[in-house]
């Protein structure tokens, strides 16, 4: 394989580094950040990056993510533009400053590698910590692969600095599968992404915290006055599904890369059946589309790019009409029949105009969703339009569980 | 000695060159030493300080309530769990951004010394340019006395109440001023209400050798309603604090330690325990365990003292 730049602007680069120039061409003031599997490498290049003067930021090397996350957060609502990175038992160690973060309406953005969490320590691939802090109130953007890592990430200055929004932003990607994947990645010059985050200089002043000024953050809300904020928390994060389409747009406009916004259809127009999937398997599930579309198959994929807040009025119109769907989780929710995305579309099922669902959960802990799996699920979607029984949940890579199920 | 007396005082009043910024009546007990140090902070350093304070007995006030406050001072309401982060990237972002600034991280000891140890540490070991003040209530006040890691020896909370089986703590606290002594940071220093002139050079110290690097305060403020003391009482318990060698004052420049009072004849730590309640059931051999915790502490502060003063920290580890 030719791994040397196609072009000048034209690298192969994992997706961690892709995370990291995109940081880096996004000049924070901040960054602070603390390594572990699959993120390390994030952080090794930017600092390497400031240690070579290419990157001017204040770079705090914590001593733990809770710290970082903290950090950042106070940077933030200094006034400052600021970056962290991290995955798994990392994020779950910011929580309650992921949680504060998020109340605190501070811009923050940063990366998660997605990676498995259970006590069987799993250094390996699943969605299982984003799932696990889905509501702290983050918007929150899953990418597909190295180049949408990086478009991502500027897209989600944007989006956080917004002057309507201002609300932090969580960039996900798969662990192992991208973080170490090198792929072929169009890096932005420094003045066209310049160019692109300008909007945000011309907007009205935030208020931030300097000394002297008089302003606490971080008072007793209670009352009325906390249901206030909380209220306008949710209308803020309602008003991002369409300022993300829009950001899309333009970024299209300025970098010749568009994605859909909210979510990304794949051939789903004249399709009976769709596959609802996130993140690296919606590469493979593309693929095996292109295949079966030469069969005849008429089958679709959607792509969610934004998972909160949930984009469900995005999803009813492109899943409307449809015969059945297959929902791909990589993750569980304990105590529903399917996995957590699946469960969530299931309370729009009335407004789908009678297509059926079903859900699939594959690619937990590294285990690959590889074609045969995507050809396995394509054929249980178009047995379930054709009015076929098929279970409501299969796990695709371990039929013992399917078999289990029956035998409660 | 009424002339002398009114010397000193007008020394005091020489260093409160600011405003207090606190409204007059505010929601903490009476005679809480905390008050009393979060009033005088301010008054020394200046208006343009900001403060960070977590949950704790001076969270009520310092963080108001929706659009009230009690006080004018910019300040930020952290967790417990991030106070020193949080005010470490609040000084990195003024450092980039070219503004002046003065953090005041201000944290009960078990902010300070238990749950929020682990970033406070690391700030030390970056050398982070604010200052953290610890007042030292020697236990969690706000959720209703609870014992913290520099709760002493025989002292009864409510998690280490007065049982048939167990009679108070019996574990030793703590000594967080010297914890942090040992990072080596450009200044710490211990400081009580009894000793007003001491406490305002020590700001001006500390806010100095910020630009240096990290600084760290640890005061001793009593708690009057945790403790079972008489509000009126407070002074004098920091006042036999020092006395008895129970909290001692002293400073260190880059680790090297330094009394800022020496007690020529220490008394016995009773005369300290016997103004509040907290002591009140122990026996002689109970209190003679808590007086040789503070001989031993008192030796070690002299034996650190002395040795600091002979050993060089190399220059390029001093900032
Ligand atoms: C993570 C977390 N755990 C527990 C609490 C509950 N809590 C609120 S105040 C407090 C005690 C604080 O003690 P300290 O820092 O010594 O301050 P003081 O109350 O003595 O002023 C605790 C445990 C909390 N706010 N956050
Ligand atoms: S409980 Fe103690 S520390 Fe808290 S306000 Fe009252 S006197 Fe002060």
């Amino acid at each position: 394989m030719n791994t040397t730049a196609i072009s000048s602007n034209i690298q192969v680069i994992t997706g961690n580094a892709a995370a990291a120039i995109a940081a880096k061409l996004a000049r924070p003031d901040v960054v602070a950040a603390y390594p572990i599997t699959p993120q390390t490498e994030v952080i090794e290049q930017i600092s390497s990056f400031h240690a070579s003067g290419d990157m001017d930021c204040e770079l705090i090397t914590v001593e733990g993510e809770n710290s970082a996350m903290n950090a950042v957060m106070a940077a933030s609502l200094a006034g400052g533009r600021v970056f962290t990175a991290s995955s798994s038992w990392g994020l779950v160690f910011m929580y309650d400053a992921v949680l504060a973060t998020a109340g605190a309406r501070a811009p923050v953005v940063m990366v998660n590698v997605n990676r498995e969490t259970p006590g069987i320590i799993a250094v390996s691939s699943g969605q299982q910590d984003m799932i696990s802090t889905r509501d702290a109130g983050w918007i929150f953007l899953i990418a597909e692969n190295c180049q949408e890592i990086m478009d991502l990430v500027l897209q989600s200055y944007r989006l956080a600095e917004d002057y309507d929004i201002q609300l932090p932003v969580m960039v996900h990607y798969d662990g192992f599968f991208l973080s170490y994947l090198s792929e072929g990645v169009e890096i932005p010059e420094q003045e066209t992404v310049d160019q692109f985050l300008s909007v945000l200089k011309s907007q009205p002043k935030r208020t931030v915290l300097r000394p002297g000024e008089k302003l606490g953050v971080g008072t007793h809300g209670i009352l009325g006055g906390y249901m206030e904020l909380r209220h306008k928390h949710v209308t803020a994060m309602e008003r991002s599904k369409a300022k993300f389409d829009a950001i899309d747009q333009e970024f299209a406009d300025i970098f010749g890369r568009t994605y859909g916004g909210q979510l990304e259809e794949y051939l789903t127009e004249d399709a009976d059946m769709v596959l609802v999937g996130s993140g690296s398997m919606c590469g493979t599930i593309k693929s095996v589309i292109d295949e079966q579309r030469e069969k005849g198959v008429r089958i679709g994929l959607v792509k969610i790019r934004m998972y909160r807040p949930f984009p469900h009025q995005a999803l009813v119109k492109a899943l409307k009409g449809k015969k059945a769907i297959g929902v791909v989780d990589r993750s569980l929710a304990f105590g529903f029949d399917g996995g957590p995305i699946y469960t969530e579309l299931k309370a729009f099922e009335t407004k789908l105009g009678g297509a059926k669902l079903v859900s699939f959960i594959d690619g937990i802990a590294n285990t690959d969703i590889t074609k045969t799996n995507v050809k396995q699920m394509i054929q249980m979607t178009a047995d379930l339009a054709d009015g076929k029984d098929v279970p409501e949940v299969t796990w695709v890579s371990y039929p013992k569980a399917n078999k289990d199920k029956g035998e409660k | 000695m009424a002339e002398k007396n009114k010397g000193r005082l007008t020394k005091v009043l020489d260093y409160l060159k600011y405003d207090d910024p606190f409204s007059k009546g505010v929601s903490f007990c009476p005679g809480c030493g905390l008050e009393l140090l979060l009033r005088f902070i301010p008054r020394v350093l200046g208006n343009d300080i900001i403060i960070t304070g977590t949950p704790s007995c001076s969270a009520p006030v310092l963080l108001g309530q929706n659009k009230q406050s009690w006080h004018t001072l910019s300040y930020f309401g952290t967790l417990m769990t991030g106070a020193a982060a949080n005010a470490t990237g609040l000084v990195r972002y003024y450092k980039k951004a070219g503004i002046d600034n003065t953090v005041v991280c201000f944290n009960g000891d078990g902010t300070a010394n238990d749950i929020g140890f682990g970033n406070l540490s690391g700030a030390a070991e970056r050398n982070e340019p604010f200052i953290y003040i610890c007042y030292d209530n020697e236990g969690y006040m706000n959720t209703g006395i609870q014992k913290s890691g520099t709760t002493p020896y025989g002292a009864t909370t409510t998690t280490t109440p007065y049982g048939t089986v167990h009679k108070g703590k019996n574990l030793r606290r703590m000594n967080l001023g010297v914890k942090m002594a040992m990072n080596k940071i450009p200044y710490t220093a211990t400081a009580t209400l009894s000793d007003l002139e001491d406490l305002a050079k020590k700001l001006l110290k500390a806010k100095k050798a910020k630009e240096r690097g990290f600084c760290f305060l640890h005061v001793f403020a009593p708690c009057p309603t945790g403790w079972g003391a008489n509000p009126a009482d407070t002074i004098e318990i920091c006042r036999q604090a020092v006395k008895t060698n129970y909290f001692p004052l002293w400073e260190a420049e880059n680790g090297k330690i330094r009394m800022t009072k020496t007690v020529k004849k220490p008394k016995p730590v009773s005369s300290y325990t016997k103004l509040m309640k907290k002591f009140n059931h122990m026996t002689d051999a109970d209190l003679q365990i808590l007086q040789d915790d503070v001989e031993y502490e008192t030796c070690l502060l002299g034996g650190l003292s002395v040795l600091e003063a002979e050993c060089q920290l190399p220059v390029s580890a001093q900032d």
